[in-house]
């Protein structure tokens, strides 16, 4: 059976007026193991963003391919969406809507079971502690409850795979902890995650295995302690800035 | 892109849920159009009403000269009347320029000499320009016609001729026109239902696109397991739901709650006019609503999705909406024939489809062509509407809120 996420030779490539062709993703090639954590470890610009969006179906890759539980996100994007929760710091809630009306809208339009969607609500409202709220218009929670729903929203329809991009920017210490938390336990349920970050400590603390990209390239893909073995450095600062200068000098 | 009804369904159930929870939109699409606009008419008309009542008022300055001596009657009618200050210049002409004297009255020989005795002949001299001297030369002819008519009685009773062999013949009008045809509201009508539809759908097709975009919820809806094609339909029902709605609601309001208010500013002196619409004409109007709204709705969707917040929503979708209304302004003489050519232009097709049908007056022909070009329209705009939104730039909001660098980018191939 195949990885359920593939990625194989996946680039995209942006046209701007005063730069030319910018290709943003360069010809990157990864697979997720299932019920494991996969982190994209990057700076600002490094492409991160562009080859998530890409995996969510949002843009369309300028060339290679990649699958999502076996469905092409080009041939087939509604079946990647639909194995697929996609959380950023770009997708907001609906601020009108309360918390319950929010989990249900998500799971009912992500196409699980409609029987089943009464049953999914109250789960995920009592799974992510929002009973208090949730009656409460999502406008008139606190940004760290609004995270709550955020995640409770992603895992609405129960897919199989999650994306993660950059989740905890912006939020404070205690809720940065808390989505960690709940990131974690979504992967001992077995899901398998793709978890974009710029933050060292996140990576070491979730990641399974790490792919460290820049300038829309993936430099090295391994787990934590195989990047050490590899480099010979202890902490993942140190290697991340190794394998960014390497790749610098390569160019 | 394949549309799924049963994901329309959720998608648009979201949309009014949340619209119907958002203090503007509730204001623009069901409050103005209830209590908002008819209040403003009542207000307009109570002014207009209250300024002719004082023109009314408004004595006129005439100087009469040279009056026969044997129609002094004509000069004690003038003195009586309270409308009308008799007064005197040496240079008449030029008083009436200045606005000082608002006409002047000259009592000439007869231009016949048909040997009538005391015959006479009248020269008004008064400035069109100046509405006091116009309303001078009216009240001056009416009262000399009056004076006219009331002489040559007399002087036929003495001659022996009785009042029906000396009137000859008779002018008695019949009016085939019913009450809706004389109506001013039948003739305003159409530019409310488009004002109506275009306030009632600017907010929510601002609020689903741009607004959606500025509170980052755009990229949240792009990743659900339904495809774009059922997204932008759910958007598009909802904000021809909206405008629908609002223009409704505005004509009941206009029809119950203001009726009876408004009644006597559009009575045209003729007989009483109507605030209602006739009920076998209200399928066509329904249809031309409907109709209205989605080509509406089409278009302000179009140009708000290339916004980037509210704001420039709001400026995006602006001229569109001036666009709209003023062409419906030209049309709004009771003269204008709703012709199989002008069917063919879309928005001013179903206003003068609209106002025929309520004024009882149905032209087939141009009905037929008229409905065939707004589904025409409402195809081609939605189907733009489709190509546009399933543009990945246009999903990440490359262009910046200008539909000309989409246009120059992406149809023109630069």
């Amino acid at each position: 059976m195949s990885a359920p996420v593939l990625v194989r030779n996946l680039a995209k490539a942006f046209y701007d007026e005063g730069r030319g062709e910018i290709k943003a993703v360069d010809s990157i090639s990864f697979e997720c193991h299932e019920g494991e954590i996969f982190g994209l470890l990057g700076a600002n610009g490094a492409g991160k963003t562009t080859t998530l969006r890409m995996l969510s179906t949002i843009l369309a890759p300028t060339s290679g391919t990649a699958t999502i539980m076996g469905h092409d996100v080009v041939h087939d994007p509604e079946g990647v969406r639909k194995n697929l929760g996609f959380y950023s710091a770009t997708t907001a809630l609906y601020p009108r809507l309360t918390t319950r009306e929010t989990i249900e809208f998500f799971a009912r339009i992500n196409q699980y079971p409609s029987k089943r969607v009464p049953e999914r609500v109250e789960y995920l409202i009592h799974r992510f502690g929002l009973e208090k709220y949730a009656d409460a218009r999502i406008e008139k929670l606190s940004s760290g409850m609004k995270q709550k729903v955020s995640v409770a929203r992603t895992v609405a329809h129960d897919p199989a795979i999650l994306i993660f991009d950059e989740p905890t920017v912006g939020l404070d210490v205690l809720n940065a902890l808390d989505v960690q938390e709940t990131i974690g336990e979504l992967r001992a349920e077995g899901k398998t995650i793709i978890f974009s970050t710029h933050i060292m400590s996140e990576a070491e603390r979730l990641c399974d295995r790490i792919a460290i990209i820049h300038g829309g390239q993936i430099l090295a893909t391994d787990t934590l302690a195989g990047l050490r073995e590899i480099t010979g450095q202890h902490y993942l600062e140190d290697i991340f800035v190794l394998f960014v200068k390497a790749g610098q000098e390569t160019v | 892109m394949v549309l799924n009804w049963n994901d329309v369904g959720i998608l648009y159930q979201r949309e009014l849920r949340s619209a119907l929870r958002d203090r503007t939109i509730v204001t623009n699409s069901v409050l103005l159009p209830i209590f908002l606009y008819p209040l403003l008419i009542w207000i307009v008309y109570s002014a207009v009403t209250f300024v002719s009542g004082q023109n009314e008022g408004l004595k006129s300055r005439i100087m009469l000269k040279d009056v026969p001596e044997a129609h002094v009657r004509l000069k004690q009618g003038f003195e009586k009347d309270r409308s009308i200050v008799l007064g005197s210049s040496l240079d008449p002409r030029d008083d009436i320029r200045q606005g000082l004297l608002d006409a002047l009255v000259e009592f000439l020989p007869p231009k016949s000499n048909l040997g009538i005795d005391d015959n006479f002949s009248v020269r008004m001299t008064f400035d069109e320009s100046r509405d006091s001297s116009d309303r001078a030369r009216s009240r001056i002819a009416e009262k000399i016609t009056n004076y006219r008519e009331d002489f040559l009685e007399r002087r036929a009773v003495q001659s022996g001729i009785s009042r029906e062999q000396f009137q000859n013949f008779w002018i008695d009008d019949q009016n085939l026109s019913s009450n809706q045809q004389i109506s001013a509201f039948t003739i305003m009508l159409p530019i409310f239902f488009i004002i109506m539809l275009a306030v009632g759908a600017m907010h929510p097709a601002i609020d689903s696109t741009a607004g959606e975009r500025e509170n980052s919820t755009w990229e949240t809806i792009m990743t659900a397991a339904t495809s774009r094609t059922s997204i932008l339909v759910a958007k598009y029902l909802y904000v021809a739901t909206m405008s629908f709605i609002a223009a409704f609601l505005n004509l009941f309001a206009m029809m119950v709650s203001m009726g009876t208010v408004l009644a006597p500013f559009f009575q045209t002196g003729r007989g009483n006019s109507s605030l209602r619409i006739p009920l076998e004409s209200a399928p066509l109007v329904l249809v031309g609503a409907a109709l209205l709204a989605l080509f509406i709705s089409a278009g302000m969707m179009i140009l708000a999705s290339f916004a980037r917040n509210y704001k420039e929503g709001q400026s995006m979708v602006g001229p569109f909406y001036i666009a709209l209304v003023l062409p419906i302004l030209f049309l709004q003489t009771p003269d204008f024939a709703f012709t199989p050519r002008l069917a063919l232009i879309p928005v001013a097709n179903v206003v003068m489809m609209i106002r025929e049908a309520v004024q009882g007056v149905y032209h087939w022909r141009s009905i037929g062509v008229t409905l065939a070009v707004e589904c025409v329209s409402i195809i081609v705009a939605v189907r733009i509407a489709v190509l546009i939104i399933q543009h990945e730039d246009f999903a990440i909001g490359t262009y910046n809120g200008s539909f000309g660098k989409f246009a120059k980018e992406w149809l023109l191939g630069k």
